[in-house]
């Protein structure tokens, strides 16, 4: 019975952990983590609408 | 790792020493550097040594890391992940979990790398925004800084706090200078920035074994000295009082100035009229969009919709009028759009051209173009 933890997964765009539990050699569980948050959705509140395709494209 | 030199890279990549020589005239070219420079840069790259780079992602889009891996130009774009020795960067290198965070240790250990940031930090609740490899983006940058040759902000985020940092700035978003205070740090804001002046920046470096040349905001004055509206390609259209009034009409058709539909060019310093995007196939006010300021601090509280405020909004009397009457063809009239001609060329002819013009009784000089 283990636990792994892969953080950071590379190759791709954005911060991700994955942690697995493993028993006797079989996955049993997993979880998944974005460890990034910038809010943007709190930054868009109260914004004007003609702005928001620009905010939204960076995500 | 580091021991082979540029042109080695180059000659193993089965490029001409032609194809070297025209990268080196490139930088010459973006750094404003005269031509005798180029020799010098040229020895700089042939010699034995290839900067190790760290870069570090952050509160980010990897946008930046999109528009120095979409460098085209084959020359350069080989060249830049060869000019450099990439020891880590998240989004292409091949280990994952703690064999990258090893690899970033080595690095470290070892010291002597330009440290590369993309993205803000944020600060709020000790920093527990952005974590990787279970630490927090400030532990993170504060321990790699501290190896570091000098540090190189990419893109808005990092430089200045970017979108993050957007009011009302939920995460605390931080940019690197305003946490690393005792290494050179070096901005190049931009959303993305262009990798042209990352390359040009790092081939100033090593040629001159410092950072170029930097105004008060720490981008350097090569990529960031002149104002966008002053390079514009539509500026001539700004010139004549041709505006873009709504999007799809005439105006915008024809390429008419964008300065009425909220282009920021006026307040915005960047080199891109003349490096473009995409290694030179265009660039937003080319595309049709005003510029929306992204290389200048806080730009997401402009409002790209709105116009800017200019020193002096109305035109001085010199520029010529909005809408220019039609005339016949007369050796008054022929006279006057001569003159038109002569403004829109620049601010020195109509400088020159209100010299020469005097006043009329009224005190009126362009009573005259308005019949």
């Amino acid at each position: 019975m283990a636990k792994i933890a892969i953080d950071p997964i590379t190759r791709i765009e954005g911060h991700l952990r994955i942690e697995v539990q493993v028993d006797d050699g079989v996955v049993t569980d997993a979880w998944s983590s974005s460890t990034m948050f910038r809010g943007i959705e709190l930054i868009l509140k109260g914004r004007d609408p003609r702005e928001a395709w620009t905010m939204t494209q960076r995500i | 790792m580091v021991s082979s030199s540029v042109q080695d890279v180059v000659s193993e990549r089965g490029l001409s020493r032609r194809d070297f020589l025209k990268f080196c005239s490139l930088m010459a070219g973006v750094l404003a550097l005269p031509r005798p420079y180029m020799k010098r840069i040229e020895k700089a790259l042939a010699a034995p040594a290839r900067t190790p780079v760290i870069w570090l992602e952050f509160q980010d889009c990897a946008g930046c890391t999109e528009a120095f891996l979409r460098a085209s130009r084959p020359t350069a774009a080989e060249l830049i992940l060869d000019v450099l020795s990439v020891d880590y960067h998240e989004t292409i290198m091949a280990a994952s979990g703690h064999r990258a965070e090893e690899a970033k240790q080595t690095s470290i250990d070892a010291g002597g790398y330009l440290l590369v940031v993309e993205g803000s930090i944020p600060s709020a609740e000790d920093g527990i925004y952005c974590c990787i490899g279970g630490r927090t983006a400030l532990d993170i940058l504060q321990e790699a800084a501290a190896n570091a040759l000098a540090v190189v902000s990419v893109g808005n985020c990092s430089s200045f706090g970017g979108l993050p940092k957007a009011s009302p700035n939920p995460t605390e978003a931080l940019s690197v200078m305003e946490l690393v205070t005792d290494k050179p740090v070096l901005n190049l804001p931009g959303c993305p920035y262009n990798p042209v002046n990352l390359t040009a920046t790092i081939v100033h470096f090593l040629t001159f074994g410092e950072l170029p040349a930097m105004d008060s905001l720490h981008r350097p004055l090569f990529a960031y000295g002149a104002r966008i509206h002053d390079n514009c390609e539509r500026r001539g259209h700004f010139d004549a009082g041709e505006f873009v009034k709504e999007w799809g009409d005439e105006g915008h058709r024809k390429g008419w100035c964008l300065y009425q539909m909220g282009c920021k060019g006026p307040v915005t310093f960047h080199n891109c009229p003349a490096v473009r995007y995409n290694d030179g196939t265009n660039w937003p006010v080319a595309s049709g969009h005003g510029c929306i300021g992204c290389s200048e601090p806080d730009f997401w509280e402009f409002g790209i919709y709105t116009t800017i405020e200019l020193d002096a909004f109305t035109p001085p009397t010199t520029y010529a009028p909005v809408q220019i009457p039609a005339q016949s063809i007369d050796p008054t009239s022929t006279a006057v759009m001569g003159g038109l001609a002569g403004l829109a060329i620049g601010a020195a002819g109509a400088a020159a051209y209100q010299a020469l013009s005097k006043p009329d009784e009224n005190g009126d000089a362009s009573s005259e173009e308005k019949e």
